[in-house]
């Protein structure tokens, strides 16, 4: 545990200072500032489903920034080489990264509760559906920077990495659109595969746990593969 | 007898299509300070990765300390120091903090770490750079963190991969002086291509080209003929005709420096032992005065050179 300490710190330090992490987060806040503001001055609703809609773009987008370099560039500098030639497994150097780059995503959720408490103090929200909201970014963020970890572990070049994980969330996106054209049973299984499909009831207020089960799943697949990528070698 | 520190079996690593390593065996006994010299790509680097639990080989086995890298890699790399080439550390971090990282990730916490890093530090004057972070430190004192990293835990096998490559010629002495003052203690693995590095502190010498680690029969075969250096009084024809006239003597050269009570001549023979003693008889009944007749060591340079022109038929 003290050894996945010291990685965590280490990956946390790796982040945090450098300027990415503070450009996203400006840039998070910017983009949800402005449509919070625009939405809640233009429809008077006390919800925050389109924002929750809007984290999801975000995240799809801004992800694959995350987690670019966590493999590629210690690859890359081989400094994978220094952490890989000590006493320290795959599997907590892949878990530490994962922790890292969650919390900058938990962070970033954090600072987004000032949406959900300035409708507090102005009205009455119902809170069910903005905490299975947020538990729904959580997860579905967890299966995104599983799949960015694994990209990254597949290429020691960082913009590789983060193209590929892009176009594995786009097209995870839009899977559904065209699945439903399609024979059965080849329409549901696109259709469970698509991101939006199974974000949207935690965005509206629904649990299933289907749509956990999911993110869940799609988490542990990728880093399980990720850590097999490391000890491929 | 005590079990070697490092014991290497037909050790084979194929890169996908690429034979990089081809069933080389070695041992080191503790102790031991070994160099592996070959060209770059001879496959140096590809074993000492495998002997640190980086990489799995495809066939044969590689133990340190009784430790087999494939199947106890983690218990394996407790075992050994590792100094790769080129120095590869995380830029961002400041030396005490890189030690700090690295004495934890080797099981080192609280004062046990804290005690480990003054040693280090001490021993590689690295205390003045404590805050400095390692990406801005000189080529010189990265190496010293990298040295230092490897030797936190007292590892019972210290590997070096191209330690001097990069360094400025003071940096180069500094980083071999510290070296051969650590091999004292403990067993060593150092890979070069640079020989008067290896020559200076390895005690054994082995030469890997193309993947093959070369026999002594094959070195045998490379060090083709003997060297003698003689100093002899006396006109230098005359010299000349007497070394000439003995069987197997190939070239005579005149050494440049010599001069005094005698001229000095190093002579090129075939490898027949009685050269020597047929050289001396030749000089001496023709009245000469000889004073001194030794055999120039084998040059591992030369052989070297001489292996990798022609590393086809060296491998054969």
């Amino acid at each position: 545990m003290r050894q996945f300490l010291t990685l965590l710190a280490k990956e946390e330090k790796a982040l945090f200072t450098s300027p990415i992490a503070y450009v996203l987060i400006a840039v998070f806040l910017l983009i949800m500032g402005y449509s919070f503001t625009l939405a809640l001055f233009v429809s008077h609703t006390m919800t925050l489903v389109h924002m929750f809609f809007q984290i999801f773009t975000l995240f799809l987008l801004t992800v694959p920034i995350i987690t670019m370099r966590l493999i590629a560039e210690e690859r890359k500098l081989r400094t994978m080489e220094v952490l890989l030639t000590s006493p320290v497994t795959e599997t907590r150097i892949v878990l530490a990264k994962f922790a890292a780059s969650m919390s900058l995503i938990l962070l970033m959720l954090i600072l987004s509760a000032a949406y959900p408490i300035v409708l507090a103090i102005y009205g009455d929200p119902d809170w069910g559906p903005i905490f299975s909201g947020y538990l729904g970014l959580v997860l579905f963020a967890g299966a995104l920077v599983g799949v960015g970890l694994l990209t990254s572990a597949l290429t020691n070049n960082q913009i590789i990495a983060a193209l590929l994980s892009l176009s594995i969330f786009l097209l995870l996106w839009i899977i559904d659109e065209y699945g439903h054209i399609l024979p059965d049973p080849f329409d549901s299984l696109l259709v469970n595969m698509s991101l939006s499909v199974h974000f949207k009831p935690f965005a509206t207020g629904s649990l299933y746990l289907t749509d956990v089960a999911y993110f869940l799943s799609a988490a542990m697949l990728s880093l399980f593969l990720s850590v097999r990528a490391l000890a491929w070698r | 007898m005590r079990a070697p520190v490092v014991d290497v079996q037909n050790l084979v690593k194929w890169y996908g299509p690429r034979l990089a390593v081809r069933d080389v065996s070695f041992s080191v006994a503790e102790g031991e300070v070994v160099g592996l010299l070959g060209p770059n790509g001879s496959g140096k680097s590809t074993i000492f990765r495998i002997l640190t639990g980086y990489l799995v080989p495809t066939s044969g086995s590689a133990a340190v300390a009784g430790r087999d890298a494939t199947t106890e890699s983690l218990a394996l790399r407790h075992q050994v120091g590792y100094v790769p080439e080129d120095a590869p550390l995380y830029d961002h971090m400041r030396v005490n903090e890189h030690l700090q990282f690295m004495a934890n990730l080797k099981g080192l916490f609280g004062r046990s770490a804290t005690l480990a890093i003054g040693t280090v530090a001490e021993r590689l004057q690295l205390q003045t750079m404590a805050q400095v972070p390692v990406g801005k430190l000189s080529r010189g004192y990265r190496q010293r963190v990298a040295i230092g990293q490897a030797l936190l835990n007292d590892p019972k096998l210290l590997i070096f991969d191209e330690p001097t490559s990069g360094l400025d010629p003071s940096q180069v002495i500094a980083i071999r002086d510290l070296i051969r003052e650590l091999a004292g203690k403990r067993t060593v693995l150092m890979a070069s291509h640079v020989l008067p590095e290896i020559e200076q502190i390895a005690n054994r010498v082995m030469i890997l080209l193309n993947g093959r680690l070369l026999t002594t029969d094959a070195l045998a075969q490379a060090v083709d003929g003997q060297r003698l250096r003689l100093q002899v009084a006396g006109p230098e024809p005359m010299v000349r005709e007497a070394i000439a006239a003995v069987p197997g003597v190939r070239s005579i050269v005149l050494e440049p420096e010599s001069g005094g009570s005698g001229l000095r001549y190093l002579v090129e023979a075939d490898q027949r032992p009685e050269v020597a003693q047929e050289l001396a008889a030749a000089l001496v009944g023709r009245g000469l005065a000889l004073s001194e007749l030794t055999t120039v060591r084998p040059d591992l340079e030369r052989i070297f050179l001489q292996l990798t022109r022609q590393p086809s038929e060296a491998a054969a």
